[in-house]
């Protein structure tokens, strides 16, 4: 008896002592979210998804890794290109899996963390399953979320990986996407020259200065400051476009009265971010600006502000672009962080 | 007295084994009608003398329940949410950790509730991987029923039936309480519970495949399904 007493006793020992072991070496460093001064507290679920730096450059292996289409020829990446702020730049729609296109303007990706609803139409409410969309889109990445995570499975860089940064090597779609959320949601972009003149750090010049007058006056109410959007969904005057025959929200909650309306697009890096519109089919911001004053066709769904349109003088829209260029933010658009980690390919950029 | 105590262990291992044996197992089996269900090969026809064959049957059943000892106890089964798909038969067999005797309701939700469907990536059986899951417009499918029709005007004869929403408006979760009269001595063995298929074309609603051969997003159709399939589930045999 005393035996088995002094053998449970050492069997208990033993166990404790590797479980200690075991909870010892899973340490993983934990990355601080700053919050701009000034800013509000961000929608997204730091407890659910702390924030470590593994899981950041798990996230970042991710997101620059073209395994996760069919062919591994797209990763996001492919059409969400830092120095366009993660929009695709110069392109009205993205290339997806063999040849073909998206239907939509591929969006900036910044200041993730505060946004609630996610695309245009704000059809995925949780920042967490949203990666899961492009994956296995026909047009985007076309490939299955079983082969994505089988190739996964494969790769020992990737089992070494997750374990650092959950504790175990178990890999599946929901750590998949909690290590990608907390590559995109570290995409802060808040150190413009319009976030240095609003800290007191910098002035702006004349136009600049005219221009954001302006701009508070006439644009502000949809492209609220600090994020440049209210987030809400509206019908800026954008006449449907029969060939793609998008109705925006209206596709999410099948209410008639939201017909043509879509997300306001923050205005944060806008200079670098063209084309415009949920469609990119404005090439510049003067587009914009003749689609604001001249252009734009009012129906009953179309935002009251712009019932009358939206009238700027030339002078005006000199200033008012003079302002939009301050909100571009070249340190978050060059940060060495959020650039391809240098163990993988670097992205493939076509040029045409 | 060493030997004494592996003998101990050895029987308590056995009586581990020989009482997983006698835990209540609950068994799916698939219906149209008085027939049992074949994917792909077997052509039935529905209320309204539409053919229709079955490429694909799968449901959600969440937070089962079952109420044992004449109402007294209750078991909650240990896994929340189950994703039943005819193609894979250990998911038509629902092992319970217990063996229940006297059972008077049993009861779970088909669907997912809204809460699942807001929180994020999940994992297990609702794993977005199981297919169950719309990407461009976040939500669980919670029942899922496709095949092909010549009564169908939809592309090459095929109906599709996904029936999920989780809004106010849209909620297509349904409650589903099956009572049973059991006085049995001996915990059960086994109950068969069959789900009939011609169910989703009948009851609250005439839902005909020439009338409405897609459903692939939540909304009236999809509450419309959802209030006839609710009733497909009988219980058949006690065992
Ligand atoms: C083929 C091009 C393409 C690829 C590849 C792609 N995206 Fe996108 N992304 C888009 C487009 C286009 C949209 C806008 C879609 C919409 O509104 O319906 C978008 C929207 C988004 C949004 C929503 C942004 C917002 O403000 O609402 C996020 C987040 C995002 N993508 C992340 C990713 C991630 C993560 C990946 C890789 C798993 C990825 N994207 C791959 C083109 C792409
Ligand atoms: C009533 C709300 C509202 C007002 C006022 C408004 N906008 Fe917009 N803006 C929108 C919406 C909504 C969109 C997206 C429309 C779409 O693509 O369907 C948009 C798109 C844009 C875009 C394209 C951005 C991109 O990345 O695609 C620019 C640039 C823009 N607005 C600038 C302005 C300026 C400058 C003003 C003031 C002169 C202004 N807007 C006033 C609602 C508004």
């Amino acid at each position: 008896m005393k035996q088995t007493k002094a053998f449970l006793i050492l069997l208990c020992m033993v166990c404790v002592g590797i479980a200690f072991i075991t909870i010892e070496k899973y340490k993983p460093t934990p990355l601080k979210f700053i919050i701009p001064k000034g800013w509000p507290k961000p929608a997204f679920d730091f407890k659910r998804n702390p924030l470590t730096q593994e899981g950041f450059e798990l996230g970042k292996k991710l997101f620059y890794d073209e395994r996760l289409s069919k062919d591994s020829t797209i990763s996001c990446a492919s059409c969400h290109q830092q120095f366009s702020a993660f929009a695709t730049f110069d392109h009205p729609f993205s290339h997806g899996y063999n040849n073909s296109f998206t239907t939509r303007n591929a969006p900036a990706l910044q200041n993730l963390a505060w946004q609630k609803e996610f695309m245009w139409d704000g059809g995925i409410n949780h920042l967490e399953v949203q990666p899961i969309t492009p994956i296995v889109a026909e047009n985007e990445m076309a490939e299955t979320l079983e082969n994505v995570i089988l190739k996964l499975k494969r790769d020992t860089a990737y089992l070494r990986m997750f374990k650092a940064a959950f504790g175990d090597a178990t890999i599946n779609t929901q750590r998949m996407n909690k290590a990608l959320n907390q590559f995109m949601v570290m995409l802060v972009s808040s150190n413009s020259k319009y976030d240095r003149v609003m800290r007191g750090e910098d002035t702006f010049n004349l136009p600049q200065r005219l221009g954001y007058e302006i701009f508070k006056q006439k644009c502000a109410s949809c492209h609220k400051e600090p994020f440049f959007t209210d987030f809400t969904y509206r019908n800026n005057g954008m006449p449907l476009d029969a060939t793609i025959n998008d109705i925006g929200r209206m596709r999410i909650t099948g209410n008639k009265n939201d017909s043509l309306k879509f997300k306001v697009p923050s205005l944060r890096n806008v200079d670098i971010t063209y084309p415009y519109g949920h469609d990119g089919r404005f090439f510049t911001l003067d587009n914009v600006f003749e689609h604001y004053r001249k252009n734009m066709q009012p129906i009953h769904t179309t935002d009251s502000l712009l019932k009358n349109k939206l009238y700027l003088s030339n002078f005006q829209i000199g200033q008012v672009t003079a302002f939009l260029f301050t909100l571009t933010d070249s340190g978050f658009l060059k940060n060495p962080k959020f650039a391809a980690p240098a163990y993988s390919k670097p992205t493939i950029l076509h040029q045409h | 007295m060493r030997k004494n105590v592996t003998l101990y262990m050895l029987f308590s291992l056995l009586h581990v084994i020989a009482s997983a044996q006698n835990n209540t197992v609950i068994k799916l089996v698939h219906k149209v009608g008085d027939k049992t269900l074949q994917l792909h090969t077997e052509t039935y026809f529905n209320q309204f003398n539409e053919p229709f064959t079955v490429h694909k049957f799968k449901y959600y059943i969440t937070g089962l329940q079952i109420e044992y000892e004449n109402g007294k106890k209750k078991y909650t089964f240990e896994k929340p949410y189950h994703l039943v798909a005819e193609e894979d038969s250990t998911t038509k067999m629902i092992t319970l950790n217990k063996p229940l005797k006297n059972i008077t309701t049993i009861s779970f939700l088909l669907g997912v509730d809204s809460l699942r469907n807001v929180s994020g990536a999940q994992t297990d059986d609702l794993d977005p991987m199981k297919g169950m899951f719309w990407t461009w417009n976040t939500g669980y499918i919670y029942a899922k029923l496709e095949g092909q029709s010549d009564s169908s005007n939809a592309a090459a004869h095929y109906f599709s039936y996904h029936v999920g929403g989780y809004k106010t408006n849209e909620n297509a979760a349904r409650k589903v309480v099956l009572k049973i009269d059991e006085k049995s001595q001996s915990p059960i063995n086994e109950i068969a519970i069959e789900a009939d298929i011609l169910k989703w074309f009948v009851g609250a609603n005439e839902i005909k495949i020439s009338n409405a051969a897609v459903c692939h997003q939540p909304g009236v159709l999809a509450m419309m399904l959802a209030d006839n399939y609710k009733n497909m589930f009988t219980i058949k045999a006690i065992k």
